[in-house]
Formats: structure tokens, sequence, C-alpha cells
């Protein structure tokens, strides 16, 4: 890395840059921006395009039906969720589905709480996520 | 006039202004006359060679143009702080939030903080649109709205993210005027060029997401364009072209607009591009906007100038640099009338904290112009402007705008939904208060009471929805619900027959009436009550 570093400060474009600490913030900058949004290729859930600049991909348009059962029972997550919640659960966003189970498992405890989505996509097959208990096994 | 440099070379010595933010050395001419043209005397402004390396250090982009955008761009992130407090009843429902960032879910906004905030953020917005304490008032309205877009999912778009970090970069932007400075007066401003460097990543990504198969044969974007624009496409290149055609538009404008010489491409093709995405349909509300705005910065330099030096625009300059306004008594009529007024103002804004954070906001004048003054500056009156219009940008933005109906609607719907009845009862109740000529405040806050018990006052409201909406048929249908689950039948016929006269059309009046006419229907009372409610976000 530290010869990396030396090899970019001697660019001339960049070895002026990277010669002043405003320069160094500028470079850094544009290097996370450049690079973050690779993250996405790298997430478990393939829904979450955030900081990827990913509007109006394919995925978006990936529609997700979310139920939940506790101790087997249907249970209505409009009663306990705002909608805008669900609607990022319908988005099939992994981390909003995980922390309503977590939250679930907390406000009834001793209880199974299952909680699946159900999603069909432009560019692919449908497919399901969830459905076990995530008292048990918190993540999607 | 300064010769215009192109791309991002380092001045040389150049009669005119000289670039702002790096200084500017002014000194007699010591240089060779050039080809004795010279007046006699005239002082040769040599700019100050700007540091290495030029791309970002030595871009420069007229007064003129900064003056635009930031009036356009602060300006509209003003009016859309404002429009974005409908949303606030999401926040901190049933006290559930994630955040963007893991660890940060229990930092996230309330309903009361989220509106409040949003109230300063479109205050600090108007006041950096003014050019007022843009150094002070960038990273204040930047970190409020970093914290409102990181700590909670909820609104959290694309479009949220990208506005965070150009309110990031913009806090490094000159954006507040020199004494001395004119149209033409470059300013030296290496943020400019990292906003249009941002835009360019942007597109880049953008562009990479979509080459698949399912964007490519024009699925995807079939799906998520309706209205005029997708008349349009139909009706000339088909989707599947225009498919294409936004990769292509997401590249070329990817690879042009942060280079000044390749803008002559840049700027009609994304104004084409965005023009397209607002007449497409999508909610994605000023979000279109603020990208054309951001397309002043590619707008030729010279256009802005030459604007400014028409007569109407530089008689107008002329007369408001002779405003007195640098005097003790216009500071001091400008501070105390601002905030007086714009407590009077704020009285007519309907949204839920706003009188009580314009006297809250009353400091801010004050301090701003005690700030000077312990500089050693004096004046200060515009302040006391920038003040009044904040206030008058909340008044103007609610009353032409659903906005605080829409508020209270989605926040009595939600604590409804969530079985906060109480604060449900609240919202209804102030929505009720804010447009008693509108039934729906009426209906559901007469279904709360008489959930509650409240017979007389419960029903009176539903009366009074029926009668501000007399052709629809669900206030009748409650009421006759509620008679009927008393045992009061006849009266509940007569009103289930008046909700079939009020919509004929409607299947829960049509049910209810039914059921009570015909014995053997089954569910009489235990309809979904979803087709009564329009409360949802």
């Amino acid at each position: 890395m530290p010869s990396l570093l030396r090899w970019l400060a001697r660019t001339p474009h960049l070895g002026a840059l990277l010669s002043t600490w405003r320069g160094r913030a500028i470079a850094l900058f544009v290097a996370v921006q450049l690079a973050l949004p690779i993250l996405y290729f790298t997430r478990k859930d393939p829904h979450d395009e955030r900081f990827a600049w990913r509007m109006f991909s394919p995925m978006r348009m990936a529609h997700c039906v979310p139920t939940a059962t506790l101790n087997d029972t249907p249970f209505n997550l409009g009663g306990e969720f705002h909608e805008a919640w669900l609607e990022l659960a319908q988005r099939g966003r992994f981390r909003v589905i995980e922390a309503m189970g977590a939250r679930l498992c907390k406000e009834h405890p001793n209880t199974t709480v299952r909680i699946s989505i159900d999603c069909v996509y432009l560019d692919r097959e449908p497919r399901s996520y969830g459905g076990y208990d995530m008292c048990m096994v918190p993540e999607l | 006039m300064a010769k215009k440099r192109k791309g991002g070379k380092p001045a040389t010595k150049t009669p005119g202004p000289a670039p702002m933010a790096s200084g500017a050395a002014t000194k007699p001419a010591a240089t060779k006359p050039a080809a004795g043209r010279r007046p006699d005397k005239a002082p040769v402004v040599v700019p100050l060679r700007a540091p290495e390396p030029t791309f970002w250090f030595g871009f420069d982009v007229a007064w003129a143009k900064l003056v635009v955008v930031r009036v356009v761009l602060f300006g509209l992130l003003a009016i859309d702080a404002v429009l974005q407090i409908r949303h606030a009843p999401r926040y901190g429902a049933g006290g559930f939030n994630v955040a963007q960032i893991p660890g940060l879910d229990a930092l996230g906004p309330s309903r009361a903080t989220y509106e409040i905030v949003q109230l300063v953020s479109a205050y600090l917005f108007v006041l950096a649109a003014l050019g007022v304490a843009t150094r002070w008032v960038l990273p204040v309205v930047t970190s409020l709205y970093a914290w409102m877009y990181f700590t909670s999912q909820l609104d959290g778009y694309q479009h949220h993210y990208l506005v965070a970090l150009v309110l990031g970069i913009s806090c490094f932007v000159p954006w507040q005027r020199r004494p001395d400075a004119e149209p033409a007066t470059p300013v030296r401003t290496w943020a400019v060029r990292l906003i249009l460097v941002q835009l360019a990543i942007l597109y880049l990504w953008a562009a990479i997401s979509k080459m698949n198969g399912a964007w490519l044969d024009g699925r995807t974007l079939a799906n998520q364009i309706t209205g005029p624009l997708r008349s349009l496409v139909d009706s000339s290149v088909g989707i599947k072209a225009a498919a294409k055609f936004a990769i292509f538009a997401e590249i070329t404008l990817a690879l042009t607009v942060w280079v000044r010489p390749a803008w002559f491409i840049a700027l009609p093709l994304g104004l084409l591009f965005h023009t397209g995405i607002l007449l497409s349909g999508l909610e994605i509300g000023l979000f279109a906007w603020l990208m054309l705005a951001m397309y002043l910065l590619v707008v030729p330099d010279r256009a802005f100038i030459w604007v400014a030096e028409q007569p109407p625009i530089a008689r107008l300059r002329r007369a408001l640099a002779r405003l007195p306004l640098e005097g003790d008594v216009a500071t001091g009529v400008a501070v105390l009338g601002g905030t007086t007024l714009g407590i009077v103002l704020a009285m007519l804004c309907r949204l839920d904290h706003a009188f009580t954070m314009a006297i809250a906001l009353g400091i801010v004048p004050i301090v701003l112009v005690a700030a000077r003054r312990l500089r050693g500056q004096r004046g200060g009156a515009v302040v006391g402007i920038a003040h009044l219009a904040a206030i008058l940008v909340w008044v103007t933005v609610d009353r032409a705008s659903t906005v605080a109906t829409d508020y209270y609607r989605f926040w009595g719907g939600s604590s409804r939904r969530l079985g906060d009845l109480e604060s449900s009862e609240r919202a209804y109740r102030r929505l009720a208060e804010i447009q008693p000529d509108d039934g729906q405040g009426h209906f559901q806050l007469g279904r709360l009471l008489l959930k509650r018990g409240e017979e007389a006052e419960g029903l009176a409201e539903l009366q009074r929805a029926q009668t501000e909406e007399p052709a629809r048929a669900r206030a009748y249908v409650a009421e006759a619900e509620y008679l009927a689950s008393k045992g009061r039948t006849a009266e509940a016929l007569e009103k289930a027959r008046a909700a079939t006269h009020a919509e004929p059309d409607s299947q829960p009046a049509q049910q209810l009436l039914d059921s009570m006419t015909k014995p053997n229907q089954p569910n009489q009372f235990k309809r979904p009550d979803a087709p009564l409610d329009d409360d949802h976000e």
C-alpha cells in the first residue's frame, strides 16, 4: 500500500493534488464515491441499492409480499409498523425486515416469529426469503 | 472583460477581474504595454497563479452564475424542506426505526423533531439563498439534512443521498458576495468542480446499473414511466430505443458534465434528460427540478454575465446596491421589523410548530447582527429581510400546497392504525380546525369519538362530514352502523338509505342497506373499513 501511494504521488496531476491536505481530501472523496457503489455487488441483499446510484434499475421493479406469523398464527404487520416501513419491506429491504423480526421477537418473547417475503422480479426468477423463526435466526 | 481561460489552464497576466477566492494582486502597470493600446494609468489586475493542480484549484465561475445557482438551488431546497413535512408522521411512528448506518437507529427523528428540523432547514436554506452567513448557515443545515438522512431509511432515496453530498461539498463554495464583486468577477472554487465530478460519478454508475437485458429490452423503463413522456415515447422512438438512449445519455453526461469545453454537449443533453424524467410521472418530488437547477453550473458564464448586464437587470442591481442597508437605523428596523412581522406571519402557517419556531428563530437575526458587530462590521439589515423571507416561504408553501392537511391526515391515519387513538384524535381535531369545510377531519374524528363512547360529539362530527361531503357515503355509513349497533334500527335504516342516495356507486353503502333490508345477508357490520379511509400515505 505505501508503495502504491508513493507511485500515485509521483504521477504528475495526482502528485500535486496529494501534496496538500485539501487535495488529499478531494482525492479521498472522489475515490470513495467511485468505489462505494461497488459495495452493492458484495451485499447479500440484492434489493438494497442504497449508495450505489442505481436509480430506475430493474431491481427497483422488484415486488415482494411480506407475511408474518406469530406461533403460526397470521400477524398483521400493518398494525405494528407504519406503512412506509411496509413499503420498504415490499421492496425486499432485508435490513428493514430483519429489524421488524427483531422487534416482534422482543415484544413477544417465547414466541415463534416467522417473516417471509415472496418476491417477483423483472430480470430473474421469483424467489422467497425467510420463513424460519427469526428469533432463532435473526437474518434473512 | 477577462479573457476566458479554457480547460483549467493557469491564469496568465490578463487584464480583468481577478479570481476572488484566491485573492488578486492589483498593481500599477509594470509590464510592457501590449502594442501600446493600454489606457494610461489603468491598473493591471494580475490574477495570482492558481496552485496546482489547476483542474481543481484553478477552476473558477463568474460571480453572476454563482449568485443564480445559490438562489435557485437553495430556494428549491427550502421549498422541498417544507413539502417534506407531510412525511413527518412516518418518523417515530410505533417507535420503530431503521437507520441507514447500523447503530444509529435510536438517533432517528420523531414526528415532531422531523417537522421542526425541516422548518429550520427551510429557514436556513432561504438565508443561504439570500447569501446570509453562508459559512455558518450551510454547515448547520448540512448537518441537519445529514442527520435526517443517515438516521432513518424512511425517505432514504438516492436523491436524498445526492443532496446530502452536494450540501456537504457546497459548504466549501464561497457563496458570499465580496464587496468588489461584479457579475463577471471570476470566483475560484474547487468545490463547484467537485460537485460536477460527483454528478459524473452518479451518471456513470447509473448507466452501469442499466447494462442488462431487462433494461435494454425496454421492460424496466416500460414499467416506470407514465404520463406525457410515455405517450411521446410510444408514438415516436419506442420504449426499447428510449431505454438505450437513457444509457447513452448517462454515459455521455458522465464524460462531459465536469469538463468545461464539453459543456456544450452536457447542457442540452442534461436538460433534455432531466426534463424527460420530470415528465415521466415518477414520484420523486422536486428532485428533477434540483437536477435541472444543478445544470445552471454548466451554462456558460458569459450567459449569466450577459443577462446581468442587460439594462433592466443592471438598473435593478444598482438600485439594490444603493439601498441604505448598512446604517444602524436600517439594520435595527429590519431586524426588529423582520422578527416581529415573522411572528405575525407565522400565525398564518398551519404547520404544527411553525409559530413556536418563528419565535425561537427570532434570535437568529439578532445573533448574526451581533456577530457582525463583534467583527467590527456594520449593517446587516439583509439578515432581518432574509428572516422574514424565510417565514414567508413557510406560509406560502403551506398555503399553496396540501402539506399541512396531508401532515395531519397522515398523522391521524398512522396513529389510528397503530392503535394510538389519543394522538390520532389530536391530529384529526387539528385537521378539522384548519380545514373545517373538508369532510375528512370531521369523519375520522366522529368515528374515533364514537369508538370512545362520546356519542353526541361523535354523531355531530359525522353529520358535519355529511354536510361537507354530500356526495360521499362514508359518513352516512359510519353513522348508520353506529346507530344499528345501538339498536336504533329505524334511524340506522334512514341513514343507510341516505348513504346510497349520496353515493349510488358506493359498495359499502349498498352492502349496508342490503344487510339491513335483507336479513339473510352475512357480515352485517363487519366489512373491512379500508374503503372508508383515505388517510393512508
